[in-house]
């Protein structure tokens, strides 16, 4: 796996984990965290804390250098004018 | 001048492609190449088909061989592509062969994520993908009594719901902590583990698949929080590219492991194009890649890259991604992010939730729908949405995918208009009840 994928498929699978606990214990549900081996407790202590105290704009940043169809050519379609259309 | 067009892959995407490059270029060649015996038909009715809602496998075909080669469209069945030579211009046929182009399509779809535990090789583990297969499976399942699904992914989540439907003792395992919870939040999947609960559905969330056990056949499924005995395991773990071909041929991948493709549906190197399953495309909200989107985006990816790769122009846009599914008689959907994927990123958001009603309140089959609506804190701009109710929530995800895609605000669908008709629809839209709520909450 090249090292771009490595990192996104780690990231989003801790992120998610860590938004699940958040969000199950604002909907009044406890879930257990995953078995805690050596690459949960890096991904978990250390990658997810640091990664959220990062602003939106900086991890925004950071997504959009990695590679991927985003950083090809998509034209945005153009919108018609507001106003009566006839 | 004409072109002769090859296609790697006889799904959604390949096909879609097919009949696109012909209607862009009739007097053009187009060949499909397919491992499987049949192409174009529609994976995604199996499950129901297995649940005895659809009554046979037939109905999910498209159209017949000798209709796609009245069109022009020459597909070669059972067919193995080993090697895509871009320099050459040609691709390598298992015992045929080399096969020129000019435009080449990769529509090589998708494969399950291996689960990574022993037993894999057993018997009795099900992969829902070919429907010939799925007819050998229907056979099997009329003597299964005991049925575990290995995670709660969309697929999953048909897949319980039919082998429950069929009488069969069924089980579903996900390290997740409930059903769909990449993609829906908890207070959404509700209705659909009461829904299960009701069907007698055993659910196992927060529990690690450990292995398949079995001498030859599967005979159980070992967890992390024990054994459980099945004559069957459904596989449903996420899908990832099928792009070893792709990969090996030097076209470049993203993050996902997809194709990277721009708008056109153009891959990194000329003449070849690349849709469905095996790319990936942005999110229109984020504007990051996503794969693994649905039959639907890939027919319409493929219908892209085939007028690209005749001669034509058109482009495929960000997506959106309105999704929605049935459990019981409740259903789900929603759009872009929800509660636990927006917080998973850290985009910040507003929200507005609200339970309305699908009809008049005083009209027969009268049904809850719950939304949530998803909003950036400056703008207010849509960013998602969440709903579940007994009817009209397809219908509600794709006009907020449009929504959102447009740039709709809570503002403007706190107050849109909506069809008020007492079998159709009730007085107050819930979408309009959330949006005026997440105002309110924010003092405006």
């Amino acid at each position: 796996m090249a090292p771009a994928a490595w990192l996104r498929h780690n990231a989003e699978h801790y992120l998610l984990v860590a938004a699940q606990q958040r969000v199950a214990g604002r909907h009044g549900l406890t879930v257990p965290l995953p078995p805690r081996q050596a690459k949960d407790r890096f991904f978990l202590s250390v990658f997810v804390p640091v990664y959220q105290r990062l602003p939106w704009n900086l991890r925004r940043a950071v997504l959009q250098r990695m590679p991927g169809s985003h950083r090809r050519t998509w034209h945005q379609r153009a919108r018609s004018p507001l106003g009566p259309a006839v | 001048m004409a072109t002769r067009t090859v296609i790697v892959g006889g799904g959604a995407a390949g096909i879609g492609a097919a009949g696109a490059f012909k209607g862009a270029m009739p007097a053009g060649e187009v060949v499909v190449f397919t491992e499987f015996e049949d192409a174009a038909y529609s994976p995604c009715g199996i499950p129901y088909v297995h649940g005895k809602e659809i009554p046979s496998f037939e109905a999910l075909f498209l159209a017949t061989k000798e209709q796609y080669a009245q069109q022009g469209i020459d597909i070669r069945y059972e067919t193995m592509v080993t090697e895509l030579d871009l320099d050459a211009g040609a691709v390598t046929v298992a015992g045929k062969g080399r096969e020129p182009f000019d435009r080449l399509i990769v529509a090589t779809g998708f494969d399950y994520a291996d689960p990574g535990v022993p037993g894999t090789d057993l018997q009795g583990l099900y992969y829902v993908k070919n429907i010939r297969r799925a007819m050998e499976w229907d056979k099997v399942l009329d003597s299964v009594k005991a049925a575990v699904v290995v995670e709660a992914t969309p697929l999953g989540l048909e897949m319980v719901t039919a082998l429950a439907h069929r009488g069969i003792e069924t089980h579903v395992i996900d390290h997740r902590p409930w059903a769909l919870s990449d993609l829906a939040d908890p207070d959404i999947v509700e209705p659909i583990h009461q829904a299960w609960a009701d069907a007698g559905v055993k659910m196992h969330f927060g529990v690690e698949l450990k292995g398949f056990v079995g001498e030859g056949r599967v005979r159980a499924v070992e967890t992390s929080e024990g054994s459980i005995d099945a004559d069957l395991a459904v596989v449903c773990t996420k899908k990832v590219p099928n792009n070893a071909l792709a990969k090996a041929a030097g076209l470049k991948l993203g993050s996902t492991g997809g194709v990277i493709v721009d708008d056109r549906m153009a891959t990194s190197v000329d003449r070849v194009f690349a849709a469905g399953d095996c790319t990936e495309i942005p999110l229109g909200v984020t504007n990051v890649g996503v794969q693994g989107l649905t039959g639907s985006h890939a027919y319409a990816q493929g219908k892209v890259a085939g007028i690209n790769a005749g001669g034509g122009h058109r482009t495929y846009q960000p997506v959106y991604i309105p999704w929605g599914m049935v459990a019981g008689d409740w259903m789900i959907g929603g759009v872009a992010f929800g509660e636990t994927a927006a917080e998973a990123l850290g985009i910040p958001y507003v929200m507005g939730q609200a339970e309305g009603i699908s009809r008049a309140r005083y009209f027969p089959g009268v049904r809850k729908v719950k939304v949530k609506l998803l909003a950036e804190p400056d703008t207010l701009r849509l960013i998602g949405a969440q709903m579940a109710g007994g009817e009209g929530i397809k219908e509600r995800a794709d006009f907020l995918a449009m929504a959102v895609k447009t740039g709709i605000t809570l503002d403007d669908l706190a107050f849109m208009e909506n069809v008020y008709s007492p079998p159709i629809g009730a007085l107050n839209e819930p979408i309009a009840l959330a949006a005026q709520n997440g105002l309110s909450r924010l003092g405006r």
